[in-house]
């Protein structure tokens, strides 16, 4: 008798049927009938990285070694002749947004119709989660490539087309299925398996970023494990140095000590700690009415995996936006 | 039996400054420090006093200090060292350091002052040195005992205050005198966990929230006098600052000057770290802003060197078979010099990088680069020409380098060679010691028609120092002791990234 497959087989076949359905969609003149969403469920990993240890990790000897061409081919530079110093071909623009540790990509997807023209990136260091990403974009970038042409072909086919989505109830786990074209059709996000701490300045150059999020990170409750935290005075520095001046840092938890942390690495917290200087010069906090104004920040708070969990759970949400400053004059 | 005789881990030249004398000669050999005139190698001090008997000491010499450790670090950092047994033998009398060698060691570029790490308490202690070479422990109320262990140490262009880098990837600024200094007393906070149950749902979580605020109520019924959350801070209680930080493990750190176009000199910070990384900073009290990356090794970083004679250029080295020259202040690589058919181990580790300029009776001195890789008996030497590093003759030594350390105003080098493992093998002893037994060698520069040769020499300075010798290693070391002996001298490889199978 054979036994039943196990999650592992029964996830592997999943994702192989994922990526046949994708190869499919690539080779033209083949229509395919549905276009299924990912499901998070074949994706789950443990919720914690060390982000100490060496893992098996790609990433480039410098930004100019990054070959972005496979995560934007709608940004292609048509001059084939420009390529990376990795030999890779080059894009149209430089990725300006930055998610990191994007979990399922929920804020990437909620960002990219509302910046079409911006690159933007999620990092992850979770393999699997990642995995989920780049399935979950792919099939909203074919699931636009379907409308777009029906929209085409006439207005008869996307109401039929519309209609189809209506008769099958989209399961639960499938969340993000579009029924309309949306701005830049999802082809302005992508995402990357990365240990930000160690290698942000691989992938990005000096003022290269325009935003950075940073949503419901790990809180690494115990003192001891601090170090781990994705928000320090020793990384902000670092993203200081990615973030152009100007540039802002979003950050949210729902934990309250965490939201503290942030601001404690952020501002200032004494006239006397202030005039020993130190990072935190090169940053200042946006007010509670920039925030309002601000569409990012909306999207961050309840379009997020975790921020729908959050909310599920009435738990509350610590939102704090800081403004990269200009460097300081050179003390010498 | 004779013994073998510890070998100079670090050999620096210092000068003091406005006398200008011949200038003396600082070295750290197990776990003595020693001043020696340069002219003759006359011995001048050494310390601690205290270890005076070399038989005593040598019977004692593998007792490695106890290692006192708040909390559990990376078990990696610490591999070699619990490696290493307490001896079942007493001092009599005399009490020992407790450290068993000295990794690192500065001199202040006005003579001045010497620096030096003692490994196994990881405390930096600053001596004066006095014209005729003695030296003198500066005493801080607080010994800096640093937390985590210092892997590389830089004093600051004024020469006024340490630069220390350690295997956590923190730096840190510290005095280098160090003044009064009364630690910021930080309120007592009540503690309150940092999960509540809006943020942790899980029954097991929700089970250890639960546990972990009867324990703190509990405790602080007790008492309130002591603040567990804080004796990591209250541990070192002197004066040191964070600086910079890197998410690795930090391997160098140099502090340079550069001149800049309109007359002034700007300050900078330049860290390298395991992950392939090497961050130029600016100088003190701005080291938070990230000015470059240089960005081109595929290994691990291990020494960078930046020529107080061409400051413009950075030569970076480490486990990669090639060295890197940068314009570092702009973060490109000029050039990727390779190492290849020089060692006959398959893993390079570049050992050591020496900016050397050396005087000449005639014309103007010789500047050259030299690198020394691990576990080899060859030097290498270039000079830079044009952005470009220039090849030149190698020097061949009689043991593996060790350190090296430049004469410059005689026109020469001396170099600390191994005199205990076989030339070419960083872990393979000899049988026996050769009396007797070459701990320093001396080289003099000499230029024909752009090409330029080391020649060696004898000179009164090292034979005299070999002469004299070190302290003796116990004769009766078994294969662990030796281990761990030949981990003290050889620790580069250990940066080495596993290649681990695909993780999750």
């Amino acid at each position: 008798m054979a036994t039943p497959p196990s999650k592992r087989q029964k996830r592997e076949e999943y994702r192989r049927n994922l990526q046949n359905q994708y190869d499919a969609h690539q080779t033209p003149n083949v229509e395919v009938a549905e276009i299924k969403m990912p499901q998070k469920r074949f994706f789950r990993q443990r919720a914690h990285a060390n982000p100490f240890s060496d893992h098996h990790l790609d990433y480039p000897i410098s930004p100019a070694h990054m070959d972005w061409s496979s995560h934007y081919p709608a940004f292609l530079d048509p001059d084939t002749s420009k390529t990376t110093l990795g030999g890779a071909r080059k894009l149209l623009k430089d990725v300006e947004v930055v998610d990191i540790g994007c979990g399922f990509g929920g804020l990437l997807v909620g960002l990219a119709p509302l910046l079409p023209e911006t690159l933007m990136v999620g990092m992850e260091i979770r393999i699997s989660v990642l995995e989920y990403v780049t399935s979950r974009i792919h099939a909203l970038r074919m699931q636009q490539q379907k409308l777009k042409n029906a929209a085409i072909a006439g207005t008869g086919a996307t109401s039929q087309d519309s209609n189809n989505t209506v008769e099958q109830p989209a399961i639960e786990d499938e969340v993000g299925n579009t029924t309309a074209v949306v701005p830049g059709n999802y082809e302005n996000i992508s995402g990357i398996r990365a240990n930000t701490m160690k290698f942000l300045p691989n992938f990005f150059d000096q003022h290269q970023l325009s935003k950075i999020f940073v949503c419901f990170p790990d809180p690494h409750f115990k003192a001891r494990k601090h170090k781990a935290r994705i928000i320090s005075e020793s990384l902000n520095a670092e993203y200081a140095y990615a973030l152009r001046p100007g540039g802002l840092m979003y950050t949210i938890t729902d934990v309250e000590e965490y939201h503290h942390w942030v601001l404690r690495h952020f501002e200032y917290q004494s006239e006397e700690e202030k005039d020993r200087g130190g990072v935190k010069d090169l940053w200042e906090r946006l007010t509670d009415e920039e925030l309002a104004a601000d569409p990012c920040v909306h999207v961050m708070s309840v379009e997020t995996e975790e921020s729908k969990k959050v909310s599920r759970n009435n738990g509350n949400k610590y939102v704090a936006v800081f403004r990269r400053k200009a460097d300081p004059e050179w003390s010498t | 039996m004779a013994s073998f005789q510890h070998p100079f881990q670090c050999v620096k030249y210092t000068k003091q400054q406005p006398s200008g004398s011949a200038g003396l000669l600082v070295a750290s050999a197990g776990r003595r420090l020693y001043s020696y005139s340069a002219v003759d190698g006359q011995c001048l001090d050494a310390w601690p006093k205290t270890v005076e008997s070399s038989s005593e000491f040598a019977s004692n010499d593998q007792a490695p200090a106890e290692k006192r450790r708040k909390i559990s670090p990376a078990p990696d950092a610490q591999k070699e060292e619990s490696k290493e047994k307490p001896s079942t033998k007493k001092a009599s009398g005399n009490q020992l350091p407790e450290w068993t060698n000295i990794p690192i060691l500065l001199t202040s570029s006005n003579g001045k002052h010497v620096v030096a790490l003692t490994a196994d308490d990881k405390c930096i202690r600053v001596f004066s040195l006095s014209e005729d070479g003695k030296l003198d422990e500066i005493s801080s109320r607080a010994k800096r005992t640093m937390p985590k262990r210092p892997s590389a140490l830089a004093l600051t262009p004024d020469g006024q205050t340490i630069l220390c880098a350690d295997k956590f990837g923190d730096a840190y600024s510290l005095p280098l005198i160090p003044g009064e200094y009364t630690p910021r007393v930080e309120e007592a906070k009540a503690f309150k966990p940092a999960a509540t149950n809006l943020t942790v749902h899980s029954q097991r979580n929700l089970q250890t929230l639960k546990n972990q605020i009867t324990q703190f109520e509990k405790e602080a019924k007790k008492s309130s006098s002591k603040d567990s959350s804080t004796d990591e801070n209250v541990a070192s209680g002197f004066e040191h600052q964070l600086i910079l930080g890197h998410v690795s493990l930090l391997t160098d750190l140099i502090a340079v000057s550069l001149p800049t176009d309109a007359s002034v000199n700007r300050s900078y910070i330049l860290t390298a770290d395991r992950d392939e990384h090497i961050r130029v900073s600016r100088g003190l009290p701005q080291s938070h802003v990230i000015e470059k990356y240089c960005l081109g090794h595929t290994s691990f970083i291990n020494k960078l060197c930046v020529p107080s004679w061409a400051p413009q250029y950075l030569i970076s080295g480490g486990g990669d078979d090639f060295l890197l020259l940068w314009k570092w202040n702009e973060g490109k690589a000029l050039q990727k010099v390779p190492l290849e058919g020089v060692s006959q181990e398959s893993e390079i580790s570049v050992r050591g990088i020496w900016a050397v300029s050396a005087e000449q009776s005639a014309g103007s001195p010789v500047q050259t680069i030299l690198v020394g890789l691990e576990g080899s008996s060859t030097l290498l030497c270039y000079t830079i020409e044009e952005d470009t590093l220039k090849h030149q003759d190698t020097i061949q030594l009689s043991g593996n380098i060790l350190d090296l350390a430049g004469l410059d105003s005689r026109g020469s080098i001396v170099i600390s060679v191994d005199n205990i493992r076989e030339s070419g093998s960083t872990e393979a002893w000899k049988s026996g010691p050769e009396v007797p037994q070459t701990l320093l060698e001396y080289f003099q520069v000499t230029t024909d028609q752009g090409s330029l040769k080391w020649n060696s020499a004898e000179d009164p300075l090292v034979a005299n120092i070999n002469a004299a010798g070190t302290s003796a290693i116990a004769t009766d070391v078994d294969d662990k002791q030796k281990k761990a002996l030949d981990g003290v001298l050889y620790s580069g490889g250990v940066l080495r990234k596993k290649q681990f199978g695909e993780d999750q």
